[in-house]
Protein backbone atom coordinates (compact mmCIF):
# COMPACT_ATOMS: atom_id res chain seq x y z
CA UNK A 1 0.00 0.00 0.00
CA UNK A 2 2.81 2.44 0.75
CA UNK A 3 3.87 2.35 -2.85
CA UNK A 4 4.26 5.14 -5.35
CA UNK A 5 0.70 4.55 -6.54
CA UNK A 6 -0.77 4.93 -3.04
CA UNK A 7 0.84 8.31 -2.43
CA UNK A 8 0.01 9.48 -5.95
CA UNK A 9 -3.63 8.48 -5.44
CA UNK A 10 -3.92 10.44 -2.19
CA UNK A 11 -2.30 13.49 -3.73
CA UNK A 12 -4.48 13.40 -6.86
CA UNK A 13 -7.63 13.03 -4.73
CA UNK A 14 -6.62 16.07 -2.66
CA UNK A 15 -5.84 18.06 -5.81
CA UNK A 16 -9.22 17.12 -7.32
CA UNK A 17 -11.05 18.19 -4.17
CA UNK A 18 -9.22 21.53 -4.41
CA UNK A 19 -10.28 22.01 -8.03
CA UNK A 20 -13.88 21.05 -7.19
CA UNK A 21 -13.84 23.54 -4.31
CA UNK A 22 -12.76 26.35 -6.64
CA UNK A 23 -15.47 25.36 -9.14
CA UNK A 24 -18.38 24.71 -6.79
CA UNK A 25 -18.11 27.07 -3.82
CA UNK A 26 -18.85 30.78 -3.80
CA UNK A 27 -17.44 31.65 -0.38
CA UNK A 28 -14.17 33.48 -0.99
CA UNK A 29 -12.48 31.98 2.09
CA UNK A 30 -13.30 28.44 0.98
CA UNK A 31 -11.85 29.21 -2.45
CA UNK A 32 -8.65 30.41 -0.77
CA UNK A 33 -8.53 27.20 1.29
CA UNK A 34 -9.06 25.13 -1.87
CA UNK A 35 -6.05 26.82 -3.47
CA UNK A 36 -3.98 26.01 -0.37
CA UNK A 37 -5.17 22.40 -0.59
CA UNK A 38 -4.06 22.19 -4.21
CA UNK A 39 -0.62 23.54 -3.33
CA UNK A 40 -0.45 20.93 -0.54
CA UNK A 41 -1.34 18.11 -2.92
CA UNK A 42 1.36 19.23 -5.35
CA UNK A 43 3.84 19.29 -2.45
CA UNK A 44 2.90 15.71 -1.60
CA UNK A 45 3.45 14.69 -5.22
CA UNK A 46 6.87 16.39 -5.30
CA UNK A 47 8.00 14.82 -2.03
CA UNK A 48 6.76 11.40 -3.17
CA UNK A 49 8.83 11.58 -6.33
CA UNK A 50 11.81 12.92 -4.39
CA UNK A 51 11.68 9.74 -2.29
CA UNK A 52 11.04 7.58 -5.38
CA UNK A 53 14.13 8.85 -7.17
CA UNK A 54 16.13 9.21 -3.93
CA UNK A 55 16.93 12.79 -4.93
CA UNK A 56 16.22 15.79 -2.72
CA UNK A 57 15.60 18.40 -5.45
CA UNK A 58 11.87 17.70 -5.27
CA UNK A 59 11.87 18.63 -1.60
CA UNK A 60 13.65 21.91 -2.38
CA UNK A 61 10.97 22.78 -4.93
CA UNK A 62 8.26 21.98 -2.41
CA UNK A 63 9.93 24.31 0.14
CA UNK A 64 9.68 27.05 -2.48
CA UNK A 65 6.02 26.20 -3.03
CA UNK A 66 5.48 26.67 0.73
CA UNK A 67 7.19 30.09 0.54
CA UNK A 68 4.94 31.10 -2.35
CA UNK A 69 1.90 29.89 -0.39
CA UNK A 70 2.93 32.08 2.55
CA UNK A 71 3.33 35.13 0.29
CA UNK A 72 -0.03 34.36 -1.30
CA UNK A 73 -1.69 34.08 2.13
CA UNK A 74 -0.49 37.55 3.14
CA UNK A 75 -1.69 39.30 -0.03
CA UNK A 76 -4.90 37.31 -0.51
CA UNK A 77 -6.12 37.72 3.05
CA UNK A 78 -5.41 41.46 3.19
CA UNK A 79 -7.29 41.99 -0.09
CA UNK A 80 -10.22 39.94 1.23
CA UNK A 81 -10.31 41.95 4.46
CA UNK A 82 -10.41 45.23 2.54
CA UNK A 83 -13.19 43.99 0.26
CA UNK A 84 -15.20 42.51 3.15
CA UNK A 85 -14.94 45.77 5.11
CA UNK A 86 -16.21 47.86 2.23
CA UNK A 87 -18.82 45.41 0.84
CA UNK A 88 -19.84 43.31 3.86
CA UNK A 89 -20.25 40.01 2.07
CA UNK A 90 -18.12 37.01 1.22
CA UNK A 91 -19.49 36.20 -2.22
CA UNK A 92 -17.02 35.91 -5.10
CA UNK A 93 -19.11 38.60 -6.80
CA UNK A 94 -17.29 41.22 -4.69
CA UNK A 95 -14.40 40.94 -7.12
CA UNK A 96 -16.48 42.42 -9.93
CA UNK A 97 -15.82 45.67 -8.05
CA UNK A 98 -12.25 45.58 -9.36
CA UNK A 99 -13.27 46.28 -12.94
CA UNK A 100 -14.89 49.64 -12.18
CA UNK A 101 -12.89 52.71 -13.03
CA UNK A 102 -11.37 54.84 -10.30
CA UNK A 103 -12.21 58.52 -10.45
CA UNK B 1 2.84 -0.82 10.77
CA UNK B 2 3.72 1.73 8.10
CA UNK B 3 0.75 0.55 6.03
CA UNK B 4 -1.63 1.22 8.93
CA UNK B 5 -0.12 4.69 9.51
CA UNK B 6 -0.35 5.47 5.81
CA UNK B 7 -3.99 4.35 5.64
CA UNK B 8 -4.93 6.41 8.71
CA UNK B 9 -3.14 9.55 7.50
CA UNK B 10 -4.59 9.24 3.99
CA UNK B 11 -8.08 8.78 5.47
CA UNK B 12 -7.74 11.87 7.66
CA UNK B 13 -6.28 13.95 4.82
CA UNK B 14 -9.13 13.12 2.45
CA UNK B 15 -11.83 13.41 5.14
CA UNK B 16 -10.59 16.84 6.19
CA UNK B 17 -10.56 18.00 2.59
CA UNK B 18 -14.11 16.72 2.01
CA UNK B 19 -15.23 18.49 5.20
CA UNK B 20 -13.68 21.70 3.86
CA UNK B 21 -15.61 21.23 0.63
CA UNK B 22 -19.00 20.54 2.24
CA UNK B 23 -19.27 22.71 5.37
CA UNK B 24 -21.05 26.01 4.84
CA UNK B 25 -19.39 27.88 7.70
CA UNK B 26 -15.81 28.99 6.91
CA UNK B 27 -14.61 28.21 10.45
CA UNK B 28 -15.54 24.52 10.11
CA UNK B 29 -14.03 24.48 6.63
CA UNK B 30 -10.77 25.92 8.01
CA UNK B 31 -10.67 23.29 10.78
CA UNK B 32 -11.19 20.55 8.19
CA UNK B 33 -8.35 21.94 6.11
CA UNK B 34 -6.17 22.06 9.26
CA UNK B 35 -6.73 18.31 9.81
CA UNK B 36 -5.91 17.68 6.16
CA UNK B 37 -2.72 19.76 6.29
CA UNK B 38 -1.42 18.05 9.44
CA UNK B 39 -2.14 14.61 7.92
CA UNK B 40 -0.21 15.56 4.77
CA UNK B 41 2.64 16.54 7.11
CA UNK B 42 2.50 13.03 8.56
CA UNK B 43 2.70 11.60 5.04
CA UNK B 44 5.85 13.73 4.51
CA UNK B 45 7.33 12.10 7.61
CA UNK B 46 6.52 8.65 6.18
CA UNK B 47 8.34 9.66 2.99
CA UNK B 48 11.45 10.42 5.14
CA UNK B 49 11.23 14.16 4.39
CA UNK B 50 11.74 15.24 7.99
CA UNK B 51 12.55 18.87 7.16
CA UNK B 52 9.43 19.17 4.99
CA UNK B 53 7.44 17.66 7.86
CA UNK B 54 8.67 20.42 10.19
CA UNK B 55 8.05 23.13 7.57
CA UNK B 56 4.55 21.80 6.99
CA UNK B 57 3.68 21.86 10.69
CA UNK B 58 5.32 25.22 11.44
CA UNK B 59 4.48 27.21 8.31
CA UNK B 60 1.19 25.68 7.16
CA UNK B 61 -0.51 24.52 10.33
CA UNK B 62 1.23 27.02 12.57
CA UNK B 63 1.34 30.23 10.56
CA UNK B 64 -0.98 30.18 7.55
CA UNK B 65 -3.93 28.35 9.09
CA UNK B 66 -3.65 30.28 12.37
CA UNK B 67 -3.64 33.54 10.41
CA UNK B 68 -6.72 32.39 8.52
CA UNK B 69 -8.56 31.36 11.71
CA UNK B 70 -7.64 34.66 13.40
CA UNK B 71 -9.03 36.61 10.46
CA UNK B 72 -12.21 34.52 10.38
CA UNK B 73 -12.81 35.16 14.09
CA UNK B 74 -11.85 38.82 13.82
CA UNK B 75 -14.23 39.54 10.96
CA UNK B 76 -17.19 38.15 12.97
CA UNK B 77 -18.91 36.57 9.99
CA UNK B 78 -22.61 35.93 10.48
CA UNK B 79 -24.91 33.60 8.61
CA UNK B 80 -26.38 36.41 6.53
CA UNK B 81 -22.93 37.32 5.21
CA UNK B 82 -22.42 33.87 3.75
CA UNK B 83 -23.19 33.58 0.04
CA UNK B 84 -26.10 31.48 -1.19
CA UNK B 85 -24.94 28.41 -3.07
CA UNK B 86 -28.04 26.93 -4.72
CA UNK B 87 -26.16 25.09 -7.47
CA UNK B 88 -23.41 23.68 -5.23
CA UNK B 89 -24.26 19.97 -5.55
CA UNK B 90 -24.65 20.20 -9.31
CA UNK B 91 -21.29 21.96 -9.60
CA UNK B 92 -19.60 19.37 -7.34
CA UNK B 93 -20.92 16.65 -9.64
CA UNK B 94 -19.65 18.58 -12.65
CA UNK B 95 -16.23 18.95 -11.01
CA UNK B 96 -16.04 15.21 -10.29
CA UNK B 97 -16.98 14.49 -13.90
CA UNK B 98 -14.18 16.81 -15.09
CA UNK B 99 -11.52 15.53 -12.69
CA UNK B 100 -12.15 11.75 -13.00
CA UNK B 101 -10.62 11.31 -16.50
CA UNK B 102 -7.59 13.45 -15.56
CA UNK B 103 -7.06 11.37 -12.41
CA UNK B 104 -7.43 8.13 -14.36
CA UNK B 105 -4.88 9.29 -16.94
CA UNK B 106 -2.26 10.37 -14.40
CA UNK B 107 -2.70 7.38 -12.09
CA UNK B 108 -2.54 5.00 -15.06
CA UNK B 109 0.79 6.58 -16.04
CA UNK B 110 2.09 6.36 -12.47
CA UNK B 111 1.01 2.70 -12.17
CA UNK B 112 3.14 1.83 -15.20
CA UNK B 113 6.32 3.21 -13.58
CA UNK B 114 8.71 0.61 -12.15
CA UNK B 115 8.36 -0.21 -8.48
CA UNK B 116 10.95 1.21 -6.10
CA UNK B 117 11.68 0.92 -2.42
CA UNK B 118 9.61 3.54 -0.55
CA UNK B 119 10.54 2.57 3.02
CA UNK B 120 11.75 5.07 5.61
CA UNK B 121 15.40 6.06 5.23
CA UNK B 122 17.15 6.19 8.58
CA UNK B 123 19.79 8.85 7.88
CA UNK B 124 21.21 11.05 5.18
CA UNK B 125 17.97 11.91 3.38
CA UNK B 126 15.65 14.85 3.86
CA UNK B 127 17.16 16.17 7.08
CA UNK B 128 18.11 19.78 7.78
CA UNK B 129 21.78 19.31 6.90
CA UNK B 130 21.24 17.61 3.54
CA UNK B 131 18.47 20.01 2.50
CA UNK B 132 20.60 22.99 3.52
CA UNK B 133 23.61 21.80 1.56
CA UNK B 134 21.58 21.33 -1.62
CA UNK B 135 19.64 24.57 -1.08
CA UNK B 136 22.77 26.73 -0.75
CA UNK B 137 24.87 24.90 -3.35
CA UNK B 138 22.60 24.10 -6.29
CA UNK B 139 19.54 26.26 -5.69
CA UNK B 140 21.08 29.53 -4.49
CA UNK B 141 19.61 31.85 -7.15
CA UNK B 142 16.03 30.49 -6.88
CA UNK B 143 16.37 30.78 -3.10
CA UNK B 144 17.35 34.46 -3.34
CA UNK B 145 14.52 35.14 -5.81
CA UNK B 146 12.04 33.52 -3.39
CA UNK B 147 13.33 35.75 -0.60
CA UNK B 148 12.74 38.84 -2.78
CA UNK B 149 9.23 37.54 -3.51
CA UNK B 150 8.53 37.25 0.23
CA UNK B 151 9.83 40.80 0.76
CA UNK B 152 7.52 42.09 -1.98
CA UNK B 153 4.56 40.28 -0.39
CA UNK B 154 5.45 41.80 2.99
CA UNK B 155 5.59 45.33 1.55
CA UNK B 156 2.37 44.72 -0.36
CA UNK B 157 0.43 43.60 2.68
CA UNK B 158 1.70 46.58 4.70
CA UNK B 159 0.61 48.96 1.92
CA UNK B 160 -2.81 47.28 1.74
CA UNK B 161 -3.27 47.42 5.51
CA UNK B 162 -2.47 51.12 5.92
CA UNK B 163 -5.19 53.48 7.02
CA UNK B 164 -6.93 55.24 4.19
CA UNK B 165 -9.51 57.97 3.89
CA UNK B 166 -13.19 57.12 3.79
CA UNK B 167 -13.68 58.22 0.21
CA UNK B 168 -10.87 55.99 -0.98
CA UNK B 169 -12.46 52.99 0.67
CA UNK B 170 -15.82 53.41 -1.05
Amino acid sequence: MTSLLGYATVSMILFSIGVIGVIARRNIFVIYMSIELMLNAINLFLVTFARYHFNMDGQIVSIMVVAIAAAEAAIFLSVIILLFRSKGKLDTDIFTELKQEVE
Amino acid sequence: MIDILFAALAFFAITGAVAMLLYKSPIYAALGLLISVISVGGLFALLSASFMFMVQIIVYAGAIMTLLLFILMYLNIEDKDLPQEPRRNFLIGLGIAIMLPINALILDTVAKMPQADMSIVEEGFGGVKEIGLILYKDWLIPFELISILLLVALIGSVVLAKKRKAKELN
